[in-house]
């Protein structure tokens, strides 16, 4: 197949079904419970006993007080991914948090927070 | 055999029909509101690794094709393009297929090629197509030399496994239940598919079929999906970014870190590049192994049934 069609029909073919999904509402990000930010957590760490969830105000992530320690779930597209936080480095941003997990694959997630919950969440990853 | 045989590049050719099946399956589930679900992000990046594996085909391609032509005059050895041929070559290259891919689950060095095509959380036709950036570097093409050596042409060695990856993109879909009971006997399905898929600890290593299932059956890696367990899909760790980059290389990335970090003995940084994925020196990782073990040891209930065996 000649170079430019081929080029055509995959860039067209990639921006309509982006187009598509986006306008049709596929692109919202899942909400969270404690019972869902839990189970998240399990999906990933099925050993670990969950004492503790605190869901972010706008439903996006959450913080777990779990057996291995601290640890965060976050809405990952319509998916959740969950990380421990015991090497994460923490970034104050305009929205809230920063979150880094010196992870190739999973190198940081942006967390919308308010004033008072940031400030509170950053103590409970962090307990000083 | 004439050395200029050539046949279409299938893959090339199939795009419109793989970008009209994504919408029609798109809309199928859309009206049904069933038979699985739609991402922008996980949908996007996965039609990228489509298309950078298309672009890593055009561009390294050459190097495996060099080694093809090199066998190929070696070899005294030609089967022709009749009928016949063509269907005998397609069946090895599926066996052939079915040992590729099952290296691929259990040698790291092949599963950081691999691992992508496992990255997304969802199932649909669009994880069909996010495919390796980095097949050249697992150096797998090597085991399609005994393929040309008996006697086949690279150019319809090549035609058949692009056939094989076409028929592989229909069964990535949650729409399709069961086929019937003779086409699941036989053929690879989307139910087979979606069990190869799951990162549950019962599906982890199965149905490595390309088109034909019956080499899983043959070689003790088949597990039927089972309507007690839904499938999870992704990876056991699964990723935190949708950056075709990361997705494309970020095994390789864990190679090199794991493999040269101080304190190893030369066969613990081997086995950090070719041990089965979750390998670690010091035990602290899981392998699908101790994953299956550590869930029997929380049910116990699910010893001796599929995938538990
Ligand atoms: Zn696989
Ligand atoms: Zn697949």
């Amino acid at each position: 197949m000649p170079l430019e069609i081929l080029l055509a029909l995959v860039i067209g073919g990639i921006g309509v079904v982006t187009l598509l999904l986006h306008v049709t509402g596929r692109s919202e990000r899942a909400d969270l419970s404690d019972d869902t930010a839990g189970l998240a957590w399990l999906r990933q760490f099925p050993e670990d006993d969950i004492h503790q969830v605190l869901i972010s105000q706008d439903g996006h992530a959450a913080l777990l007080r779990t057996s291995q320690g601290m640890g965060l779930v976050w809405a990952f597209g319509a998916d959740t991914v969950a990380r421990p936080l015991a090497d994460c480095t923490l970034k104050n941003t305009a929205t809230g948090l920063r979150v880094s997990f010196h992870e190739f694959a999973a190198p940081t997630t942006r967390l919308i927070l308010t004033e008072t919950e940031r400030a509170n969440w950053r103590l409970l990853m962090k307990p000083a | 055999m004439t050395d200029t045989l050539s046949y279409p590049d299938v893959t090339q050719w199939a795009v419109p029909f793989f970008i009209l099946a994504i919408l029609g399956e798109f809309a199928w589930i859309a009206i049904k509101g069933r038979g699985g679900r739609y991402e922008t992000r996980d949908a996007v990046t996965s039609l990228i690794m489509g298309a950078g594996s298309v672009a890593s085909g055009i561009v390294l391609g050459f190097l495996a094709w060099g080694f093809f032509k090199w066998l190929w005059v070696l070899t005294p050895l030609d089967l022709g393009t009749s009928l016949a041929a063509i269907i005998i070559c397609f069946v090895l290259d599926d066996l052939r297929y079915y040992w590729v891919h099952r290296f691929g689950h259990r040698i790291r060095w092949v599963w950081a090629s691999h691992v992508n095509h496992h990255s997304s959380q969802h199932y649909n036709l669009t994880t069909a197509l996010r495919q390796t950036w980095t097949g050249t570097f697992s150096l797998v093409m090597l085991i399609r030399a005994p393929l040309v050596l008996i006697g086949f042409h690279p150019a319809l060695v090549l035609f058949v496994s692009g056939i094989n990856l076409i028929y592989q993109f229909w069964i990535h879909t949650e729409a399709i239940g069961k086929m019937p009971r003779w086409f699941e006997a036989v053929m690879n399905t989307p139910s087979h598919h979606r069990v190869h898929h799951g990162r549950n600890a019962r599906y982890l290593d199965c149905n490595y079929a390309g088109v034909f299932i019956i080499w899983d059956k043959m070689f003790g890696t088949f597990v039927p999906e089972q309507d007690s367990e839904a499938v999870d899909y992704g990876l056991v760790h699964n990723l935190g970014s949708f950056n075709p980059l990361r997705v494309a290389f970020h095994e390789w990335v864990g190679i090199w870190k794991d493999a040269s970090q101080s304190g190893l003995t030369l066969r613990q940084r081997l086995a950090y590049m070719v041990a089965p994925p979750g390998y670690s020196h010091d035990g602290s990782r899981d392998t699908s192994q101790t994953l299956k073990e550590k869930h029997l040891a929380r049910h116990p209930e699910d010893a001796g049934t599929p995938g538990f065996n």
